[in-house]
């Protein structure tokens, strides 16, 4: 097994844990847990591919798969916000509905059962960055990826800076912090709380035509595998901090790698890597929640100890 | 809010919560069936052919009839599962999981230990409950004594528990041979079945006992009343000195056993054996069921025959239209999407401060607390 080419592939895999991640962070830290993260994507991964299927441009089918999964975010928000639905609820529902669309249209549009590949599909190149690509060891590792995933990685900055140097950044945290005093200093809540969202849906649309687009070049039913689910887990797990999300989503995507790579080498199973996401998470809540319980916690809203 | 508004529910609140339990699913059901239907017709197909197709393809006839009972059982035992928990204000998601542990343990105990049937099958399906109750333990557990966000944990718990049960099918305990399953269970651990038109067998009957028993519990005992006043307000249960941490417990973890009961019936009634990967989701179908009954037992009969029907009715559209089963997954989740907004409209017209909506586990300040 070469160390290298496992990290290389540990980059490829992470990127789209990185989107969603990102994507789920920002409606984190504006104080909602957003579940939808695979329903967006898979929305984007089927609208990419389909147009890049009709149209054979890459740019109009980042720009349809990115618009879906907007579109899809307003659908949850309106629900949650408009409507009231629980958050959770919704998120599920949206979730299912959009495996089952996909699938549906899968059928309906392209008239594929399943799984939908063709050669006329346009695909993203890998690009060999100029000067990284020298470097010995590093740059077989980050050179040669496709533009996404540079786009991923861009994100990481971009976000922390939204969110801790502008005045947006401040107002979102601000939400999901203490809403009731974000109300009372006249923040719009819910009008922020939607705009995250949106930017949610938008990160997933990336994140869903790097799967159908570059990853692989195909759209199969459910492809996202639960990629979503690892990402809310990496948010979980670094409290929502943009920097340590992303370095715990990579960490994840290294586990998904191993977990190929490993068994064809040991002969191991493979599902005991890929399980460490979700352990992972639930052992930092449990420690998350022995914590929080001593410290009182002050704005649970339904703890049992009221004495 | 206007007078109308707040003494509407107060004069005759056993009409309103008769009407809104019963126009609620058939508003959602509409909404759902309208917008299937445009979306069919966006397909290139026809919409009344293609309900009828459905219909006809689970009701007509009793072989169709039979399949769709088979198809009806895994989601009665799931809703019921959801919508036991849901009514004590307990989000249990982690069906799927908890299912998942349940039909393992029964298929090991399964093959594994040779005992006269009229032992084994109890056997068997206690160690599906106690799987599943076990799996539910976790978010359970976490939920009453640290006030950790339950669904975060289902959530996470249910991929573990398809990753832990895929280990055991494709490596512990394969049998040998291609397929990734467990040693087939031994006869005296099957459940009978009915007829040979379909896999339809006695899980059923559990199935519609356990409703029934549930739905007396639930209006007829002081537990069934202590679980709904939990649901509706903790504060009010904890103060009417209810144990609330004890009892959501409870709940919780017979929702998981309920759940683990599903799998039992995969295994010893459909499969034979388990079977890697068995569930199309039926867990999370079961929050499907369950919205549409209202959580009410005897609802999650009526819903699951509904989803059962349009699951086997569903088989045909993938032979004689362009479409697959999945539209039934589409209408489904309208339904709950629907439902979901649906509930707390009804929050809103009962009660009058906007800040006591928040009875049921507040979603907005989980990311805080947790």
């Amino acid at each position: 097994m070469d160390i290298v080419e496992v990290l290389y592939s540990a980059v490829r895999v992470s990127t789209p844990l990185v989107y969603a991640a990102m994507g789920g962070l920002l409606t984190y830290q504006a104080g909602m847990l957003n579940i939808a993260l695979d329903g967006f994507m898979i929305v984007a991964a089927f609208a990419g591919i389909a147009t890049a299927f009709a149209t054979g441009s890459l740019e109009l089918a980042l720009i349809a798969a990115v618009i879906s999964s907007v579109l899809l975010a307003a659908l949850m928000a309106t629900f949650t916000f408009r409507f009231k639905a629980d958050i959770f609820i919704a998120g599920i529902a949206v979730t299912f509905l959009a495996y089952g669309l996909t699938a549906l249209l899968l059928k309906g549009v392209l008239g594929e059962d399943g799984v939908f590949m063709s050669n006329t599909i346009p695909r993203f190149s890998p690009i060999v960055l100029p000067f990284i690509a020298d470097i010995p060891v590093l740059g077989r590792i980050l050179s040669g990826h496709t533009i996404l995933v540079y786009v991923a990685y861009l994100f990481i900055p971009v976000i922390a800076f939204a969110l801790y140097s502008t005045r947006w950044g401040l107002r979102v945290r601000m939400v999901g912090e203490a809403p009731e005093a974000a109300a009372a200093a006249g923040v719009k809540v819910t009008s922020l709380k939607f705009q995250t969202m949106l930017l949610s849906g938008a990160l997933c649309g990336f994140g869903g035509a790097y799967l159908s687009l570059a990853y692989v070049s195909l759209f199969a039913n459910q492809m996202t595998a639960e990629r979503g689910l690892i990402a809310l887990a990496a948010i979980f797990f670094a409290k929502g901090r943009p920097l340590p999300t992303a370095l715990v989503a990579l960490l994840f995507g290294l586990a998904t790698a191993l977990s190929v790579r490993l068994p064809q080498v040991t002969g191991a199973a493979p599902q005991l890597l890929q399980l460490i996401p979700y352990v992972v998470t639930v052992l930092a809540l449990v420690i998350v929640g022995v914590r929080t319980a001593r410290a009182s916690n002050k704005h649970g809203a339904w703890k049992f100890a009221l004495d | 809010m206007s007078v109308e508004t707040l003494s509407a529910p107060t004069t005759r609140p056993y009409l309103t919560s008769l009407l809104s339990a019963v126009v609620n699913p058939i508003m959602a059901l509409a909404i759902a069936g309208i917008l299937g239907a445009l979306l069919v017709m966006a397909l290139g197909e026809n919409p009344f052919e293609v309900y009828w197709l459905l219909i006809s393809g689970s009701l007509a006839g009793i072989p169709n009839i039979l399949v769709t009972l088979q198809m009806m059982t895994p989601l009665l035992f799931t809703g019921l599962a959801v919508a036991i928990s849901f009514r004590a204000g307990l989000a249990n998601i982690g069906a799927e999981g908890q299912m998942l542990v349940g039909a393992l343990c029964a298929g090991i105990v399964g093959f594994a230990v040779d005992l006269p049937a009229l032992l084994h099958v109890p056997l068997c399906i206690a160690a599906a409950f106690a799987g599943g109750m076990a799996w539910a333990a976790v978010p359970a557990f976490l939920r009453v004594k640290f006030g950790v966000n339950e669904l975060v944990v289902c959530l996470m718990m249910n991929p573990i528990a398809l990753l832990l049960t895929g280990y055991f099918a494709t490596h512990v305990l394969k049998a040998p041979g291609p397929t990734n399953k467990l040693p087939d269970v031994l006869p005296s651990a099957k459940l009978s079945t009915f007829s040979f038109y379909s896999q339809v067998n006695t899980g059923l009957i559990l199935a519609l006992v356990l409703c029934v028993v549930l739905a007396i519990i639930n209006a007829r005992t002081v537990r069934g009343f202590e679980w709904k006043i939990i649901g509706l307000s903790p504060k009010f249960a904890y103060y009417g000195g209810i144990d609330v941490p004890k009892r959501a417990l409870n709940v919780f973890l017979l929702s998981g056993g309920v759940a683990g009961l599903a799998g039992a019936e995969q295994v010893m009634g459909q499969f034979g054996a388990y079977y890697d990967n068995f569930s199309p989701g039926y867990g999370f179908d079961g929050i499907a069921v369950a919205m549409l009954a209202q959580f009410h037992p005897i609802g999650v009969i009526f819903s699951a025959f509904l989803f059962g029907a349009l699951n086997s009715g569903s088989g045909v559209l993938q032979m004689m239209t362009g479409l697959t089963k999945h539209l039934v997954q589409v209408l489904q989740f309208i339904v709950v999407l629907v439902l979901a907004a649906k509930i707390s409209w009804d929050w809103l017209t009962h009660f009058k401060k906007p800040s006591e909506i928040t009875m049921r586990p507040s979603r907005s300040s989980t990311t805080s607390e947790t």
